[in-house]
């Protein structure tokens, strides 16, 4: 079933974010080289949650299109949580963190971009979270490359 | 999606708040009933003329103090009460959807609506400052004081609940004054919890009232010698012929919000896909149940291919409308607030298709999510080649009914508007500023929007209506409020 009203599209939000949160922290635990930078997600997803409520709360009124302002396909974001079974897990591990955000980012992007004239504020609240997620996917990918070509030295040695 | 879950749990039996306590009144209980599920979830009491003339007698002792007491202290109360009505946004607002019905979203919207009233009143020691000129003549000063001027009374109407007392009472303590609230029967529970609210912020016993009750505590506050104003949202009939008649004789100062029947045009040059969304939320939002919801649909132009391509597309979006629980996120359309205005509503689409009118979308079986009881639900429903001088067309329905009608160009469609006795709401949709700014210099209507469905004034603007949508002279909200519960107290001053 399609979502189509704020208060639907702002626990699904929600949910995301909550949900990669504890991903996350659990990830930070698994891979202690880099326990802080997953941490740090994980925290400012909560950050991230606290802004969503703050503006949906703040600019929720009758005179805004709460009811239509979405056409979303939440099967579509159906984030895969499991954690995966691996030689090398944390290139697994950094590869499935940037999956994650890559499709945290589509989401807030078609969401902001549908809602952009109807609800005031909040798609510029969900563009503004997407440009913080494309940040750690410049994180996440930096971090690959160096793990990845750390596993080719390794693997030249042998 | 999720059902949220419901704050009332159990059968609570309102009391009425006098003085600071919280008094069980003498008068017959009558059922609050959810229009969703069709369960009791409160009884309120039909309060006694005496329990009112007892709530005016603790305003009034209340009054001296309160009024003593400095605006920057007044509003810090107001500031603890805005911090309370934060804390417990989510549960008021599920409470009024609880006992009105309307969607989650619409409870949210208007729980934030109310609050922005709160905001608003904390500004009082800038708000209610006088003005003064030296030298009037040649050592002679003069100035101005807004003084507050006792007790008012503020009279609720169904539809909101929770944002409607708001409009006025926050202004009404705010500029001193000491209040006794009337909220609709019906729907008594989101000013019961406003009161305990009130009371938790710690506003001194007196300065805010409740007595629930029906016309008879509406009579009695009318003639009450120790009121000075009133104001009231609900129909025209009973604004005009009732309350500001009454208020008239009694020597009232009164505020008379009234009925509508808005016309929303449609100009071919309009952004189509944006347009119909917010039709949508303008007709069919609330249930329709709003003064300033749309009613007539107004297509401009003879180009038929426009006409035909808008019409389908407006059908085709209101007929995928989820009608349900508005605790159900999913749902976009809860049901009216109980069978009786379900039933009048249904009479007027069956007039309406006596009198001529084509039915484009029968709302009166609709599919309800959730397997509810459809006592209290309807449908939208799209009507076509309305007559604006019929009852459907020119009466106000207050019901998901959208009644399209056609004209040649803007002028006939301004003119069909203002040719309707009401003048609240009326809205235009083009992305031509010319069309705009004619249509609003033209259009006879107290709030007007541009490419907005929904023309509701922010807290800081007043609350307009014009015609037989308002009877008057200041409105609720921001600083006409606060002119409309002051009293100018002029000073002129020479020293010998």
């Amino acid at each position: 079933m399609r979502l189509h009203t704020a208060s639907e599209g702002i626990t699904l939000a929600k949910k995301l974010e909550n949900d990669s949160a504890k991903y996350y922290e659990e990830e930070a635990e698994r891979l202690p080289e880099v326990t802080e930078l997953f941490h740090a997600f994980a925290k400012e997803n909560k950050r991230n949650v606290t802004y969503i409520e703050r503006t949906y709360y703040g600019v929720i009124t009758d005179a805004i299109e709460a009811s239509y302002c979405f056409d979303l396909d939440p099967s579509g974001y159906l984030l895969d949580l499991q954690f995966p079974d691996s030689e090398d897990i944390r290139v697994t591990l950094i590869e499935k963190s940037l999956e994650i955000e890559k499709l945290i980012i589509t989401f807030y992007t078609e969401a902001a971009e549908q809602s952009e004239s109807l609800m005031a504020d909040i798609p510029r609240a969900f563009v503004l979270i997407a440009k913080k997620r494309r940040r750690r996917v410049c994180q996440l990918e930096g971090l690959l490359a160096e793990l990845q070509s750390c596993t080719y030295e390794l693997n030249s040695r042998c | 999606m999720a059902i949220l879950e419901e704050p009332i749990k159990e059968v609570k039996t309102v009391k009425n708040y006098i003085g600071g306590e919280w008094v069980e009144s003498k008068g017959d209980l009558v059922d609050v009933v959810n229009p969703a599920t069709c369960k009791t979830i409160a009884k309120v009491p039909i309060s006694t003329s005496e329990e009112l003339n007892k709530a005016v007698e603790a305003a009034k002792d209340a009054f001296p103090e309160w009024r003593k007491t400095p605006p920057p202290a007044r509003s810090r109360l107001l500031f603890r009460l805005k911090e309370l009505l934060e804390e417990n946004f989510e549960e008021v607002s599920r409470i009024q959807t609880q006992e009105h019905g309307k969607t989650i979203d619409e409870s949210r919207g208007e729980t934030r609506r109310g609050i922005e009233n709160v905001e608003v009143a904390c500004g009082i020691p800038t708000l209610m400052q006088g003005y003064y000129s030296e030298d009037v003549a040649s050592g002679i000063d003069e100035w101005v004081i807004p003084t507050p001027l006792g007790v008012f009374g503020i009279i609720g109407p169904f539809n909101f609940p929770w944002m409607i007392p708001l409009w006025s009472a926050p202004y009404a303590v705010a500029t001193g004054n000491c209040i006794v609230v009337k909220p609709s029967s019906e729907v008594p529970l989101s000013q019961d919890r406003l009161a305990e609210l009130v009371e938790e912020a710690g506003f001194p016993p007196g300065v805010w009232n409740v007595v629930h009750g029906g016309r008879s505590v509406v009579s009695a506050m009318l003639d009450h010698p120790e009121i000075e104003g009133i104001t009231f949202v609900g129909s025209t009939p009973t604004g005009r012929d009732v309350v500001y008649k009454r208020c008239g004789e009694t020597g009232k100062r009164v505020i008379a919000q009234c009925g509508a029947k808005n016309f929303m045009t449609i100009m071919p040059d309009c952004n189509v896909d944006r347009t119909i969304a917010s039709m949508m939320t303008s007709f069919f939002g609330n249930a329709g149940q709003r003064c300033l919801s749309a009613a007539n649909c107004v297509i401009v132009g003879e180009d038929a291919a426009f006409y035909n391509m808008f019409v389908e597309k407006v059908v085709a979006m209101a007929s995928k409308i989820r009608v349900g629980c508005g605790l159900d996120e999913s749902v976009q359309m809860g049901p009216l607030r109980d069978r009786t205005k379900k039933e009048r509503v249904m009479a007027y689409i069956e007039q309406g298709i006596k009198d001529g009118a084509k039915v484009l979308l029968d709302g009166r079986s609709p599919e309800i999510v959730g397997g509810y009881p459809e006592a209290c639900f309807l449908g939208a429903t799209i009507l076509k080649d309305v007559d604006p001088n019929s009852p459907v067309g020119s009466e106000e329905i207050f019901g998901p009914v959208m009644s399209i009608m056609r004209v040649r160009d803007l002028d006939e469609a301004i003119e069909i508007a203002n040719g309707n006795p009401f003048g609240n709401g009326h809205s235009i949709f083009t992305t031509s500023g010319k069309h705009a700014r004619h249509f609003q210099y033209s259009i006879e209507s107290g709030n007007v929007g541009i490419n907005i469905g929904i023309v509701a004034p922010m807290a800081f603007f007043p609350f307009s209506g014009m015609k037989d949508s308002f009877f008057g002279t200041l409105h609720t909200q921001g600083r006409e409020a606060i002119r409309f519960f002051t009293e100018s107290k002029v000073v002129i001053q020479r020293w010998f």
